[in-house]
């Protein structure tokens, strides 16, 4: 069976439109929850109104089994998913302030963006409350060098199968079994605890009329032009150079592809560390005479420790076109050989990360030698992945 | 005209979930809440400080290489709850400009809890990364160990303090 994750989109605005949906889904469902509603949370804590535990429970629940079951199937491939990495005690900490917070609001951060939303004071005052702490935290994490070791100490992926030495399926299982124990017991603490504090007057509010709205529909176009004043803002132009530049990852798709128009030249002082498979060893003087008689068609690839050669000397033939590999050996090293950590904020960020899991995979078993006249490395096998090129992001 | 009641917490929760799911699917990463005056921060301060930003160390990140901050999947999702909370506040007649408390405590105090409350939110979404959407629900159906333990403590956090600050709910 084929992967259905990741995606693929024909452009990132298209992509960046999914997350218009799929975030008013999130903020509708809150809503119709009762998350805008700050006493319906708090009850949480007072026991007598579950709701929070319950909602966010079976989202868990479905979310979990949806995602593992699938990536059982072989559907999803969970290497390219986002794991948010372990930072123990900062996150340990972290969540203690953000409970307590929590109980004095009576929101957390997104369910104020939907109790603002829906009209209340309370929600849009904790929401300015939460701008205000988090330009704090910015302040203080550079301030104080204690504060900012807790914030970077940690960092792995962790999963919770692997942290508790137990299968996949048995952890899915126990959380599912968990939770289902779980929803008894609060269904049952809160019929104690009702009869106590009472429920919640969940307020039949009156229909409000124009004012509201239009405030409201202001504040739903100033968002959308938002929107559309970050897609059109302009991306960073690239520096002109007096040789062309060449991504790592692109020659090592070339070098994969085995582009008989490709020649790389290995330009560093000192060859004793391995380089990029199939480059001719060159300097100046002996490049010029490696490149005479090459056809116009070759493109020449250059590198040297760290991308800091970029100009062509003027005895190389002026009829062949010259890059430079950016970052050098050290960008090959970092962003071909090395598997990237998933970062998944934008489409083009994940399609890359793909191409390099492909890619590193294939080069880890290269032996990376440089020599005079290196054969072309054997074309990559078929069915690993299928090699095949992306296209899209912006 | 009254409110529709609210939904059944498990059907909220079953779409919820289905959100989730296709949001993992989709752009390869949770949903979240903190990304909004994450960005945003770093969207001004960059204006007004731009070093300074570049090598803050939860900053540096949103506007390094040039990156525009607010060209990012969570930031425009954030705008879509806005949307869907607003939308399913009003199709449910439950839109009021109103503030919600315990029937104990004036509009004010519970006002200044409110903004409290949020800058001590925003430092701890901070410092752990995320908040109860990012970490919490997303990281906790991926079965992230620092996301679980995250959302022990957040419960942990809001039982621990709920008694000291019972007379602005019940």
């Amino acid at each position: 069976m084929s992967a259905i994750f990741p995606l693929t989109f024909a452009s990132e605005q298209l992509y960046l439109l999914t997350a218009v949906g799929l975030g008013f889904l999130f903020g509708f469902a809150l809503e119709r929850a009762g998350f805008g509603n700050a006493r319906k949370l708090a009850a949480q804590f007072y026991l007598y109104d579950m709701t929070v535990f319950k909602v966010m429970f079976t989202a868990i629940l479905v979310a979990m089994v949806g995602l593992y079951t699938l990536a059982g199937l072989g559907l999803v491939d969970l290497s390219v998913l986002w794991i948010n990495p372990t930072f123990m005690w900062a996150q340990a900490i972290g969540g203690f302030l953000l409970g307590a917070g929590f109980i004095m609001s009576g929101l957390c951060p997104g369910t104020s963006v939907v109790s603002a939303a829906s009209g209340r004071y309370d929600g849009a005052v904790t929401l300015a409350g939460i701008f205000i702490g988090t330009a704090l935290f910015s302040v203080a994490v550079d301030w104080f060098p204690a504060l900012e070791r807790l914030y970077e100490s940690g960092g792995e992926i962790s999963l919770l199968p692997t942290a508790l030495g137990l299968p996949t399926p048995t952890v899915v299982l126990a959380v599912v079994a968990a939770a289902a124990m779980a929803f008894i017991g609060a269904e049952q603490v809160e019929r104690i605890f009702q009869s106590k504090y009472g429920t919640i007057e969940l307020t039949p509010r009156p229909t409000p009329r124009t004012p509201r709205i239009k405030f409201a529909l202001a504040g739903s176009l100033a968002a959308v032009t938002l929107v559309s004043v970050a897609w059109k803002a302009p991306a960073p132009e690239p520096v002109p150079m007096p040789m062309g530049v060449i991504e790592p990852l692109d020659l090592a798709e070339s070098i994969v592809a085995s582009d008989p128009n490709v020649m790389i030249l290995d330009l560093r002082p000192d060859r004793s560390a391995a380089g990029i498979p199939g480059a001719f060893a060159a300097d100046d003087s002996t490049a010029g005479a490696l490149l005479t008689g090459v056809a116009p068609s070759v493109r020449v690839v250059v590198y040297d420790d760290d991308g800091v050669r970029r100009a062509a000397p003027a005895t190389w033939p002026s009829t062949l076109t010259y890059r430079y590999v950016r970052g050098g050996l050290a960008a090959w090293t970092a962003e071909v050989t090395t598997p990237m950590e998933p970062t998944g904020y934008t489409l083009a960020e994940r399609e890359r990360l793909l191409r390099q899991h492909e890619i590193a995979a294939y080069f880890s078993g290269t032996a990376a030698t440089t020599t005079t006249a290196a054969p072309p490395p054997a074309a990559m096998t078929s069915g690993a992945g299928g090699g095949k090129k992306r296209k899209g992001g912006c | 005209m009254n409110a529709k009641p609210y939904w059944n917490p498990y059907v909220a929760g079953v779409l919820l979930g289905l959100t989730l799911l296709a949001t993992f699917l989709v752009a390869g990463q949770g949903l979240g809440a903190s990304a909004l005056p994450k960005r945003t921060v770093a969207f001004v301060a960059h204006e007004v400080a731009p070093t300074w930003t570049e090598d803050n160390p939860t900053l540096g990140r949103y506007v390094e290489n040039g990156a525009n901050p607010f060209k990012d999947w969570l930031l425009i999702e954030v705008i879509g709850v806005v949307l869907g909370g607003f939308i399913g506040a009003m199709t449910a007649g439950r839109f009021s400009a109103t503030v919600e408390k315990g029937p104990r405590i004036s509009v004010r105090t519970r006002l200044l809890f409110a903004l409290g409350g949020g800058v001590v939110m925003g430092f701890a979404a901070g410092l752990a990364r995320g908040c109860t959407s990012g970490q919490a629900l997303s990281g906790g159906a991926t079965l992230a160990t620092g996301s679980w333990v995250f959302m022990l403590m957040v419960f942990a956090g809001g039982y621990a303090l709920a008694y000291l600050v019972r007379r602005q709910w019940i």
